[in-house]
């Protein structure tokens, strides 16, 4: 369980002001076995609460815990995917596979036995000796998920992963990241900033606004899991409508006032 | 400009018969080839048509350099001067590349020593000649301390700037997976830093064999250095290119290796990203 209490974090500007309030007293809690997806428009804070759970930034005010352990830095417990993906360039896809592996210190067979199972799961089959630069994006994703699964963390943090792809193998990638996740039920936050993807991975979709960022509502999403295998009839159903209908209409009310802050 | 696939296809497409002699092979070699032939045709004939005396002939000091091989006058200064080179470049990959890597690593490590590497780049080597001279005496660390001044400032700095772009996301993934100082350093960073610590070392080998010359003959007279000394105080201006020659492609085989090991370091670069080679 992942505890967030008072969360807040202000980046400075060079005269040491407040230059923009990434986070203010956030509040949230992320349940075991938990899918939770974080949504809001870009510059929300989103990705910077992602990485204050990652233990990769420090926070000015509040707490995080993790089954009641304090969050002082990165941990074994948590994994991220990003959305620069952030492969090895020098290294081929089974390497960067059991990159965090050996980095604990797992002997190489074991490793490489670790990654050759996670490289069937993400459907990466053959694909062991290439390099990143050998695939394409929706391919390294896969990498960068394998590579997070094998340490085989409690949590998953995933931040944005498949922001920068394209809307196929978008599409493609939720299916998978659905199947994947029924089978191995891990906790995961996964940061987007679509309306439709939140709700299609989520079991609650964080909803958070911009500048102070701040969580504005968890909205629960009522459809059935498995969704894996039948994503199009998920998508068609009335529920599905309904809260991305209710998330919208929260969304374009910001957008509509920042429209007229700007102006 | 036609390539050889397009004339070869004209050929077949024409039914012409395949010509005895075509310019194209010596042109095909590569624009490298075409461009020392030309030099050396024009060496050669400037040499033979306007009989300067201190322009001898390319054939001429072929000729020399082969006899003074022969005579045994060109392998004992050759090993001595490669010595020094290797002893003085090596110092310098070793010890430049670690300070680089701390000083692009540590933000006070860098602000301590880079106005020192700065200074030291721009002020002429040959001007420590004197104070080497007078530490080590006439003897091989002084020339080797000169090929070190020469060469471990620019060494230091391309190492610094290497490890300071190696790409955020990349040292927060690896901090992301718990690696410490020491394995982010040597799986994450230094792999990454790899390609641009060897265009730095490309252009240090460059300098070394700069250095290692302009050492053996301003200080110590030793060497290769020693030789164009020896034979410029004669007005023997064929001895004087002979072994100028000899340090081109002393030069030209050093920087060579120091290629090599970069294709072979930085094999995993895409294509596009590699420079032309």
């Amino acid at each position: 369980m992942i505890e967030v209490k008072g969360l807040s974090k202000a980046f400075m500007d060079r005269n040491g002001e407040v230059a923009v309030q990434a986070l203010e007293d956030v509040n949230l809690t992320v349940n075991d076995n938990e899918f939770l997806t974080v949504l809001g428009p870009s510059g929300c804070g989103k990705t910077t609460l992602l990485r204050c759970i990652g233990g990769l930034v420090p926070w000015d005010e509040g707490e995080i815990a993790i089954d009641g352990n304090p969050v002082r830095g990165p941990g074994q417990d948590r994994a991220m995917v990003f959305q620069s993906i952030a492969l090895l360039p020098w290294a081929s896809v089974l390497r960067n596979v059991t990159f965090g592996l050996e980095l604990r210190g797992v002997h190489r067979s074991e490793a490489n036995d670790t990654a050759r199972e996670l490289i069937e799961l993400t459907g990466l089959r053959g694909f062991e000796k290439r390099m990143p630069n050998e695939l394409s994006g929706g391919m390294q994703q896969r990498v960068g998920l394998a590579r997070a699964l094998a340490v085989d963390p409690d949590i998953l943090l995933m931040d944005e992963p498949f922001g920068a792809l394209d809307e196929q193998t978008r599409r493609l990638l939720q299916e998978e990241l659905l199947q994947i996740w029924e089978e191995t039920r891990k906790t995961v936050v996964f940061i987007t900033h679509s309306m439709e993807e939140a709700v299609l991975l989520g079991d609650r979709v964080v909803l958070m606004s911009a500048r102070p960022g701040k969580i504005e509502e968890i909205v629960p999403v009522p459809m059935e899991r498995p969704r894996s295998a039948n994503v199009d009839s998920v998508e068609g159903s009335k529920a599905f409508r309904e809260v991305t209908t209710h998330l919208w209409s929260r969304l374009r009310d910001w957008q509509v006032d920042v429209g007229r802050a700007r102006r | 400009m036609t390539t050889r696939a397009e004339t070869a296809l004209a050929r077949v497409s024409t039914g012409q018969p395949r010509k005895r002699f075509n310019l194209r092979w010596i042109t095909g070699m590569g624009p490298t080839a075409a461009a020392l032939i030309a030099g050396a045709v024009v060496w050669e004939l400037i040499g033979q048509v306007a009989g300067f005396r201190f322009f001898p002939p390319l054939s001429d000091v072929v000729a020399r350099l082969v006899e003074m091989t022969l005579a045994g006058e060109i392998l004992p200064p050759l090993t001595n001067s490669l010595t020094n080179l290797a002893i003085g470049f090596g110092f310098t990959i070793v010890v430049g590349v670690g300070v680089g890597l701390l000083m692009g690593a540590y933000r006070r490590v860098e602000t301590a020593l880079d106005i020192y590497v700065y200074a030291m780049l721009t002020a002429p080597s040959l001007v420590f000649a004197p104070i080497l001279f007078s530490i080590f005496g006439l003897g091989r660390a002084a020339i080797v301390g000169v090929i070190i001044l020469y060469t471990i400032f620019i060494v230091i700095i391309s190492t610094t700037s290497a490890v300071k772009t190696v790409p955020r996301p990349l040292i927060e993934m690896g901090r992301s997976y718990c690696a410490n100082d020491r394995q982010l350093f040597l799986r994450v960073i230094i792999p990454a830093a790899t390609p641009m610590i060897m265009a730095g070392l490309r252009i240090g080998a460059g300098r070394a064999v700069k250095g290692m010359i302009n050492g053996e003959m301003f200080i110590a007279a030793v060497g290769l250095g020693e030789l164009v000394t020896r034979a410029g105080n004669r007005f023997d201006a064929t001895s004087v290119l002979a072994v100028l020659i000899l340090i081109i492609l002393v030069a030209f085989f050093v920087v060579r290796i120091v290629q090599l090991v970069d294709m072979r370091l930085t094999r995993w670069l895409p294509e596009t990203q590699r420079r032309k080679k």
